[in-house]
């Protein structure tokens, strides 16, 4: 399978949910995600970064089909994703697999891994016994465990073996596409970069696109061919990852950027003023304006729309396409 | 290597573990359970009278130690039925109740666990309506109402008798399939296109079997006392069929002449209720100490 | 908090509402009540007789609503037997049956709680052990062997206690204490394991870590704690103050409304025993509610607003 090509297609996606504040409170609409649309070509990663709450776990989900959204459709392949939990969308879930941030919830505690690696092989009814154990014993090595490792349980393996195990049922059934919820937050740092490494591997053996949802900017960066910075449900800026991460164009991105620590670079560290994002309570226009350090008026009425600039890049931002002459924040605006 | 400290919904005590060797009464129950296995399987055989033979000629005669003849070593009762057949068969009749209602119990009971806990919505509080019915009456009169409104029969009583504590078992199964379901193992076999058959039967339920093993055990003697107190009152197992209870019911009128007619059947209710009840709490403290 | 009561007063009558649902259908599909009363060989104009009084010829939805409808209004039929009006019937026992059950209520607590936070206060001393062999004989000993048991020891052996009846106040000691000592056993063992569970916990290490005396985590700490679930335990037996001593009084011969609900039972007086069931399903639901309510006022946590997860 040659890299390139759309794969999925996802436009307009809106994912709400209702809480309510208190007995007497009225049931407040919490957009998860509030418009988001993107695409996934073969054999390509797109990292999705964002901090929590910013609906980047959710759109995962959606791409999936784990969850019907409330308004926008996915297509997978060019065929528009089937009901959760329908034959249809059981079938297809051969051709796209999720994995987690927790290992060990994910694994059956009872079962040993290599079982739990056939079993995709078993639902989809894929090959005969000799063959499953075959491809078990590939796919294992493939991950980079040993196949006497196989029969152990969940619990009598590393974090990162775990994560290696899970990964390879992910990929028992060869799937077009892997969303990748968090791969590593829960593993020790020096995994991370092993089981980094085995990701961009796997993708250049089978072929698969990627969708890598992190907080983390630098994996993000070290796995992915595009980059989409998710805030509050929306995707704020989306682009090339050394671009973004050298030249980010939205405030947001700035400030994450800056954010990461770097050894002897010397430049301001952006600290953000104001409230850390509340889905709940959604500010008016752009949803980052009290916060943002060059927000005008145009930005508390208007919300951006996510354009393309001259070079590509996508941006949801009234200053950086330059609509509007940078302001001072809008908090400190309204005080002068 | 330490690892990030993760979030982790199940246990993680491993499945197959060696238990430290069981306490001395634990084991006497063991020893108990099994004689009372064995002569439930061998009443036909090990019985020296057929339970409704009469021998009017040794009517109301002592138990051996009490001055009686080996020919009916437990002595008989006011009809000349030998006490010591008639106790085996009650043995049987009684624990092949607490078995058939125990398993009615769990299976009924974790079906509808598992269906509020996959269908959600109606399905769930409908299920909970019911519990919150079980919970508004003392089983005993739920038991005596069904009873007199439908007769007695055997089969009613074993399925009324399974009911007893059927939200225990559906209460164990949703909650944990709950967990499962959310983020855990059910979700990520979902996820792979499995079938919601495939997700219960062949992995949520045998996670919560132990869980499930362990409530039935402690529900098991419950209901060997809920059926001796209904045959006792003559409202459970009717004749010719005899129980442990029904046994101590007739034999009440003689408390004074034979105490005899009641004391045996007595004791063994006594004995074998104790002798499950610390199995289980062994089993349990073996297995889950935070279910109490 | 408004919302809470009321969320719980509805839930209550909801849980009535089932109980006279649940037993009209039984009632309905237990066959033919009509032929059931009238027995196997009553002429047919008798048994057709008996259906129109009874409203038994009407649909069924209709049979329902006026069903529910005399129930609200108090009237539950006519006990087969002697004609009378079963609410009466069963009103007319209930003092008989709390003479027994309060007392025995009293005892429960009184010799349960104490007996229970004094073994887990001591665990694995000899009191520890002695209490827990004894819970554990009120658990496995049925109350009627229990009861003949005393029967036989202080009746018929010592002589000193009557065997049966309602004839004075010392035929009430041996139904009373049979149903107290089980009850108090089973009190026992639950306090303890509450209490156990408690002591446990972090906050109590922290409590005398902090220099405070024993006696002082105890009181302040561990017993508001453990009463929170011990309450739906008393709240369940005073739910049963009713019903709890159907097997007692039959040993006893005790004329209360459990033994009225077996001889109903046995002669199939179905009036008789819906109207106990009633009765038993409003008093344990009454309980459970003041139980919900109390639950509310101890547990603080219950009282903050519960979150619907996004």
């Amino acid at each position: 399978m040659k890299p390139g090509g759309v794969l999925l297609e996802a436009e307009g996606l809106v994912r709400r949910y209702e809480m309510r504040r208190g007995f007497f409170g009225r049931a407040v609409e919490v957009r998860a995600v509030d418009g988001v649309s993107l695409r996934l070509e073969r054999g390509r990663t797109l990292g999705l970064v964002g901090e929590s709450g910013c609906g980047k776990s959710t759109t995962g989900r959606l791409v999936l089909g784990m969850e019907s959204p409330d308004a926008g459709r996915v297509s997978f392949e060019g065929a528009l994703m089937p009901e959760p939990g329908s034959t249809a969308w059981r079938g297809l879930r051969a051709r796209m697999q999720m994995v987690f941030q927790d290992p060990l919830g994910a694994l059956d505690r009872r079962l040993p891994i290599a079982t739990q690696i056939a079993e995709p092989l078993e639902i989809h009814g894929i090959g005969g016994t000799l063959e499953r154990a075959g491809r078990v014993e590939a796919l294992l090595r493939a991950v980079g465990l040993r196949p006497d490792q196989g029969l152990r349980y969940p619990h009598e393996l590393s974090g990162g073996q775990r994560q290696r195990a899970v990964l390879a049922r992910a990929l028992a059934t060869d799937p077009a596409l892997l969303v990748c919820d968090e791969p590593i937050s829960a593993l020790d740092v020096s995994i991370q970069a092993q089981v980094m490494n085995l990701l961009l591997d796997l993708q250049e053996q089978f072929g698969t696109a990627m969708l890598f949802v992190s907080h983390d900017l630098r994996a993000v960066r070290q796995v992915s061919h595009r980059v989409a910075v998710m805030y509050l449900g929306r995707i704020v800026e989306e682009g090339e990852p050394d671009a973004v991460l050298h030249e980010p164009a939205h405030p947001y991105s700035r400030a994450l950027v800056s954010a990461i620590p770097h050894p002897g670079r010397s430049g301001q560290r952006i600290v953000l003023q104001g409230d850390p994002p509340n889905p709940a309570d959604r500010p008016s226009g752009c949803a980052f304006h009290p916060r943002c350090p060059v927000a005008t008026s145009l930005c508390a009425r208007e919300a951006p729309v996510l354009k393309q600039r001259t070079d590509g890049r996508l941006i949801a931002c009234h200053v950086a396409h330059g609509e509007v002459t940078p302001g001072h924040g809008f908090t400190r605006q309204e005080a002068a | 290597m330490p690892e990030a400290p993760l979030v982790v919904a199940a246990t993680t005590a491993p499945p197959k573990r060696r238990r430290a060797a069981p306490p001395a009464l634990v084991i006497f129950g063991m020893v108990w359970l099994v004689l009372m296995l064995a002569i439930a399987i061998l009443a036909d055989v090990i019985a020296p009278y057929a339970y409704t033979a009469l021998d009017l000629r040794n009517r109301l005669s002592p138990p051996i130690f009490l001055g009686g003849s080996w020919i009916h070593p437990l002595g008989t009762d006011e009809l000349g039925r030998d006490v010591l057949s008639r106790l085996i068969y009650s043995i049987r009749t009684s624990l092949l109740i607490a078995f058939g209602a125990t398993i009615i119990g769990a299976a009924v009971g974790t079906s509808l666990g598992f269906l509020a806990a996959h269908f959600r919505g109606f399905v769930e509080q409908a299920v909970l309506a019911l519990v919150d019915f079980s919970a508004s009456l003392p089983f005993l009169i739920l038991a005596l109402a069904v009873l007199a409104f439908f007769g007695n029969s055997l089969v009613l009583l074993v399925c009324l008798l399974g009911l007893h504590a059927w939200e225990r078992y559906a209460r164990i199964a949703r909650g944990l399939a709950l967990s499962a379901g959310a983020q855990g193992y059910a979700a990520a076999v979902r996820g792979l296109g499995a079938s919601p058959w495939r997700i219960y039967g062949r992995h949520v339920l045998p996670n919560i079997a132990s869980t499930l093993i362990v409530s039935m055990t402690l529900a098991f003697p419950e209901v060997i006392l809920l059926e001796s107190g209904l045959s006792f009152l003559g409202l459970g197992v009717q004749p010719p069929e005899t129980s442990l209870g029904s046994m101590v019911g007739y034999g009440r009128e003689y408390l004074t002449r034979a105490p005899w007619i009641l004391l045996a059947p007595a004791s063994t209710i006594v004995l074998t209720t104790l002798s499950v009840s610390l199995i289980g709490d062994w089993l349990r403290d073996g297995l889950d100490p935070t279910l109490r | 908090m408004l919302r809470f009561i009321a969320s719980r007063f509805a839930r209550a009558a909801l849980t009535i509402a089932m109980v006279v649902t649940f037993a009209f259908i039984v009632l309905r599909l237990s066959g033919d009540p009509a032929q059931i009363i009238m027995g196997a060989d009553a002429p047919p104009e008798a048994v057709d007789a008996f259906r129109t009084a009874w409203g038994l010829d009407e649909p069924l939805w209709v049979q329902y609503f006026s069903y529910f409808w005399a129930i609200l209004q108090g009237d539950l039929g006519r006990s087969m037997r002697d004609g009378r009006d079963a609410i009466v019937l069963v009103t007319e026992r209930i003092p008989a049956t709390l003479a027994l059950t309060l007392p025995a209520l009293a005892i429960k607590i009184c010799l349960g709680i104490p007996a229970g936070i004094y073994a887990a206060l001591h665990r694995n001393s000899l009191a520890d052990r002695i209490v827990m062999i004894i819970a554990v004989a009120g658990f496995t000993v049925p109350s009627f062997v229990l009861g003949l048991l005393l029967v036989l020891v202080f009746a018929v052996q010592l002589g000193w206690l009557p065997s049966g009846g309602q004839e004075s106040w010392r035929h009430g000691i041996l139904p009373v204490i049979t149903l107290g000592l089980g009850g108090a056993a089973v009190l026992a063992r639950f306090t303890r394991s509450a209490m156990l569970e408690v002591l446990g916990q972090p906050y109590i290490r922290t409590a005398s870590a902090k220099g405070a005396p024993w006696r002082a985590v105890v009181t302040g700490h561990a017993l508001p704690n453990a009463a929170i679930p011990t309450v739906t335990i008393i709240g369940f037996m005073v739910g049963t103050l009713i019903a709890g001593a159907v097997v007692v009084e039959s040993v006893f011969s005790w004329p209360g409304v459990g033994r009225l609900l077996v001889v109903a039972v046995a002669n199939r007086d179905l009036a008789v025993v819906q109207c106990i069931l009633l009765l038993v399903a409003i008093t344990m639901v009454c309980a459970n509610l003041i139980v919900d309510l109390l639950y509310g006022l101890l547990d603080p946590r219950l009282r903050a607003a519960p979150r619907k997860a996004a």
